[in-house]
């Protein structure tokens, strides 16, 4: 359309080619750079990683140039599961209470201004949190039980915001028909509202944990330490993937096996993606 | 299915899910309570405020220790200007290329890049950062530790950029294609129709992409703790070092007394950023009526 003999001028035309191809360079830079940077680490990162690495605890003097980061993988997925466990059962109650039971409009707006709030929070403020409450003043200690609350909370306003938005965007119909049938509401959103949102929900309450999973901010002072051995314990403190990286370059311990654990960290994000892929299909279907 | 009776059963789920939300709502408040409560005995002594902002330095050894976070929210200030300087005009280009000029299948296959773009960890992006960045800032600029407040500047930008990219994506997004077209009729180019017509109307969105950077870049931690150089000094230029006020609290914790001085303190800094960030989402909230949020 732009080459259209009527065009006023050639300068407009030299400036719209401009735009373009400005355009395609950034969204080529879009595309390019999450490719550089896995492919950094993943040049760097690839040969450190086989199952004995996965699975063994560090090892070597200082501790942490040697063995591998199991405890920090198991403790990792231990306070996600933790997390989940606290958040997603509320969250989606919550969201469920705002689609399904809520008469007042004004209820829900002040309820996902406070979400979106929460949400923004950064995330060592929820490590300050946790920290004080629950590690000193509820005297859990530094402790799976301590961090996987943390972690809870983080997650918590991801999910319902999101849990709130499948739920919405089941049909009204769906609903008003099942309820002409004279069945509870409760019957409906079991029955017909939570299976339609179920891979909306899925797809979010995976972002939010993946998310939870790669911070170490939340968990830094509720449930780390340096080294474990592995085993788990509500009260006792674990090894994490993202505190274990920060670890190893802070005290620059070994850099093979910080690119190592940077290619794990990066490994399970793309894992999550690909799963909120294939979910967010499932609910085009 | 009939383990409940209907009505019970019903007054169950509508109990469970208002407890549910009250428990998150309540959070929120307990949050903000107690956040303020510990900050309290810092931001309402005499004349603590301006102490804590301005005018003392962070001496935390002196007698009696000198608590001031001035060094902290100058660096946090001047992290987060570098960090939406770049990634501001990147993601609102990626944004019209996404909405205006990208075939089908480039915006699908960018899509899913920005997405894991946004989900790489914040160490992740500290470290690359680290192994890149400081080394190549050490050799090219003769500084002492390229850690700097520019390093971690650009790493963060990087960080917001998907953020900024796919919210004011979705903003040009929503502007009818009909009125792209009748500008089009006219006989004006793509890009005069992108000025004068998309960016014109999506401005309200724009401006909620960049708050959403702005809140994220203010609150990202492990990565400019790890590239900003963690100096309590007061930075002077981009090369100097600095320490954020999410990478002062994440420093000192671990070494701060259960309600000495330096506890509070790192609470009112805490305080600082909630206060920051809900006053964002407020001006958000005001003008567009919905910050979207992804994760």
């Amino acid at each position: 359309m732009s080459e259209a003999p009527s065009l006023p001028n050639r300068q407009a035309i030299l400036v719209d080619r401009a735009f373009t191809v400005l355009a395609w360079l950034l969204g080529a830079t879009g595309i390019a750079l999450p490719g550089v940077i896995i492919g950094f680490l993943a040049v760097r990162g690839l040969g450190v990683i086989d199952w004995a690495f996965l699975t063994s605890p560090p090892g070597g003097f200082p501790l942490g140039q040697a063995g591998g980061i199991g405890p920090a993988l198991q403790g990792s997925l231990a306070l996600v599961g933790i997390g989940l466990v606290v958040a997603l059962p509320l969250a989606v109650g919550g969201a469920l209470f705002l689609t399904e039971y809520n008469r007042f409009p004004a209820l829900a707006r002040i309820v996902r201004f406070a979400t979106e709030c929460l949400a923004a929070i950064p995330s060592i403020v929820y490590g300050l949190f946790g920290y004080a409450i629950l590690v000193v003043f509820m005297s859990l200690k530094i402790s799976l039980l301590a961090g996987g609350i943390t972690l809870g909370l983080v997650m918590f306003p991801l999910i319902l915001i999101g849990a709130q938005e499948a739920l919405e965007a089941v049909s009204w119909q769906d609903r008003e028909a099942a309820l002409s049938l004279g069945v509870t509401r409760a019957y409906v959103v079991r029955r017909v509202v939570l299976r339609q949102a179920a891979p909306g929900i899925l797809a979010i309450t995976t972002l939010a944990a993946g998310h939870a999973f790669g911070s170490a901010a939340p968990v830094l002072f509720t449930a780390s330490v340096i080294f474990s051995r592995g085993g788990l314990g509500l009260e006792t403190p674990v090894m994490t993937l993202p505190t274990h990286l920060y670890f190893l370059v802070g005290e620059a311990l070994s850099f093979e096996h910080a690119y190592g654990t940077a290619l794990v960290l990066v490994g399970v994000l793309l894992i999550v993606n690909v799963l909120v892929v294939c979910l967010k299909g499932a609910l085009r279907r | 299915m009939r383990l409940l009776p209907g009505i019970l059963s019903e007054r169950l789920t509508w109990l469970f899910c208002l407890v549910s939300l009250l428990a998150g709502g309540a959070t929120l408040i307990l949050v903000a309570v107690f956040i303020l409560r510990e900050a309290a005995p810092t931001l309402f002594a005499d004349g603590g405020l301006m102490a804590l902002l301005f005018t003392d330095p962070w001496v935390p050894l002196a007698e009696p220790p000198l608590l001031g976070i001035g060094h902290a929210w100058i660096s946090t200030l001047m992290i987060t200007a570098i960090s939406l300087g770049v990634a501001v005009p990147f993601g609102y280009g990626i944004g019209l290329f996404i909405s205006d000029v990208a075939p089908t299948a480039v915006r699908s296959a960018l899509q899913p890049c920005l997405d894991v773009l946004a989900g790489i960890p914040s160490v992740v992006y500290g470290f690359f950062g680290y192994v890149t960045l400081v080394p190549w800032f050490e050799n090219h600029f003769a500084m002492a530790t390229g850690e700097s407040i520019l390093a971690a500047g650009l790493i963060l930008a990087v960080m917001v950029l998907p953020f900024i990219a796919s919210t004011s994506a979705e903003a040009f997004r929503a502007i009818p294609g009909d009125l792209r077209e009748a500008a089009l009729a006219q006989g004006v180019t793509r890009w005069h129709a992108v000025r004068r017509v998309v960016v014109a109307q999506a401005a309200p969105g724009m401006f909620a992409a960049a708050a959403l950077g702005l809140a994220r870049a203010i609150g990202e931690t492990l990565a400019v703790l790890m590239l900003a150089g963690n100096s309590v000094a007061l930075p002077h230029s981009v090369l100097d070092r600095g320490q954020p006020l999410t990478a002062l609290i994440a420093t000192e914790l671990g070494e701060a007394g259960v309600g000495s001085p330096k506890y509070h303190t790192l609470f009112a800094a805490a305080f600082v950023l909630i206060f920051v960030v809900v006053c964002i989402n407020a001006l958000v909230w005001a003008w567009k009526g919905r910050l979207i949020y992804r994760v």
